[in-house]
């Protein structure tokens, strides 16, 4: 009897705290983060101006695909975080993997041509401009990643380490799909490399810092 | 009150919006179906302080419910996780019968089998099964566990990390 009585008396606390809340809808975390997104998308553009090729005209087919396939692997893990964000038995969050495995083929392609040019591909030119990209990219995921973790917080993920992943996943994504916008490289070694390096490493920071955020 | 899908999904949609009246008889109604789920899956003496944590989780996760979807799947996806989480904290249970007059009544056995609490343990290996059951829900010593299932005491260790693990991955798994 005195479980029962502890239980009415939490009860009544809870019912005494309870204030109305705004149930988190789908439609509304999508768009928040398609809006941080387009920010970001508007600030690259804005500070470091939009692809010099483009302005010209010109554009080339290997960067609109590799661009086009960072766009969708932002959007489908984008979806499958703010599915995670509301737990439901039965639930299904796994779609974002065939987006991620369809990217995948960038970084493949890069290094099975890399392989084939040899040393040439790793010059310290090369490398300076891939880290820029790398770091560039990185910094344009920040604002889509922190409007993620605080969707995540006000839900309810229940595997947060797997919500930490893809967070970064589609913040890195959207993070070097807008700085593509800017980056005049249209190399498959660079994209493949460089490009998918800022998902990678997104998506291993989610996975290591985001878990401790959100776990509730 | 009866704990059917319909009655549950309409208190909460008022208890969102911040009905006290409809959010009490909602939280009472959720503490019933909650030792009904968790029963047999946790040690008697740990019993009320699950539930009691699960309805703390319920109260500060309301938002994440969307009145557009049903509400007893949400439900156990809390109810799995607490649980997990539950489990995953090391503890020696004093008490080892298991109260048969908490078992739950499936009043929509349908929904019910699809998000019990069985049906996940169901997804793991026999062994790690095995190891969790009698170790965190049981409430057996490692060594105790070891002598009846004749896994070493560090394979059961390593049966109930692994089996953990994977619960805790699969929580919205039907």
């Amino acid at each position: 009897m005195t479980m029962q009585k502890s239980s009415d008396a939490l009860i009544a606390e809870l019912v005494s705290e309870l204030e109305p809340v705004r149930p988190l809808r789908f439609g509304e975390g999508l768009a928040l983060a398609l809006a941080a997104a387009g920010v970001t998308v508007v600030a690259v553009v804005g500070l470091f101006g939009l692809r010099a090729e483009w302005l010209a005209g010109h554009l080339d087919p290997m960067q609109l695909v590799a661009t086009g396939l960072f766009l969708g692997l932002a959007l489908a893990a984008t979806v499958a975080v703010v599915v995670m964000s509301r737990p439901q038995v039965g639930s299904d969050h796994g779609g974002w993997r065939w987006a991620a495995a369809m990217a995948g083929l960038l970084p493949l392609a890069g290094a099975i041509v890399a392989l084939g040019r040899g040393a040439g591909t790793m010059s310290p030119e090369l490398m300076r401009h891939g880290a820029e990209c790398l770091a560039g990219g990185t910094v344009s995921s920040l604002l889509v990643f922190a409007l993620l973790v605080l969707w995540l917080r006000r839900g309810a993920p229940t595997s947060p380490e797997r919500a930490g992943l893809v967070a970064g996943v589609a913040a890195g994504a959207f993070g070097i799909f807008a700085a593509s916008l800017h980056c005049p490289d249209n190399d498959i070694v660079h994209i493949g490399l460089w490009h998918s390096a800022v998902v990678v490493a997104t998506g291993l920071l989610g996975r290591v810092i985001v878990p401790r955020l959100i776990r509730w | 009150m009866r704990a059917d899908e319909a009655t549950l999904a309409r208190l909460m949609r008022m208890s969102q919006a911040g009905d006290k009246q409809a959010y009490a008889a909602l939280l009472e109604a959720c503490q019933r179906w909650l030792r009904g789920y968790y029963s047999r899956r946790i040690a008697p003496a740990q019993l009320d302080d699950l539930v009691q944590e699960t309805l703390i989780a319920l109260h500060t996760k309301r938002a994440s419910w969307d009145a557009t979807r049903p509400f007893l799947p949400w439900l156990a996806a809390i109810a799995r996780y607490r649980w997990v989480d539950h489990l995953r904290r090391l503890y020696r249970a004093d008490e080892h019968e298991l109260h048969e007059e908490l078992m739950g009544t499936d009043e929509e056995p349908a929904i019910a089998a699809r998000i019990s609490l069985d049906r996940l343990l169901d997804l793991l290996p026999p062994a790690q099964e095995r190891a969790i059951a009698l170790v965190k829900i049981e409430g057996l010593s490692i060594a105790e566990a070891s002598a009846m299932t004749g896994q070493s005491e560090s394979l059961v260790k390593v049966n109930i990390h692994r089996g953990l693990k994977k619960l805790s991955a699969m929580i919205e798994k039907e």
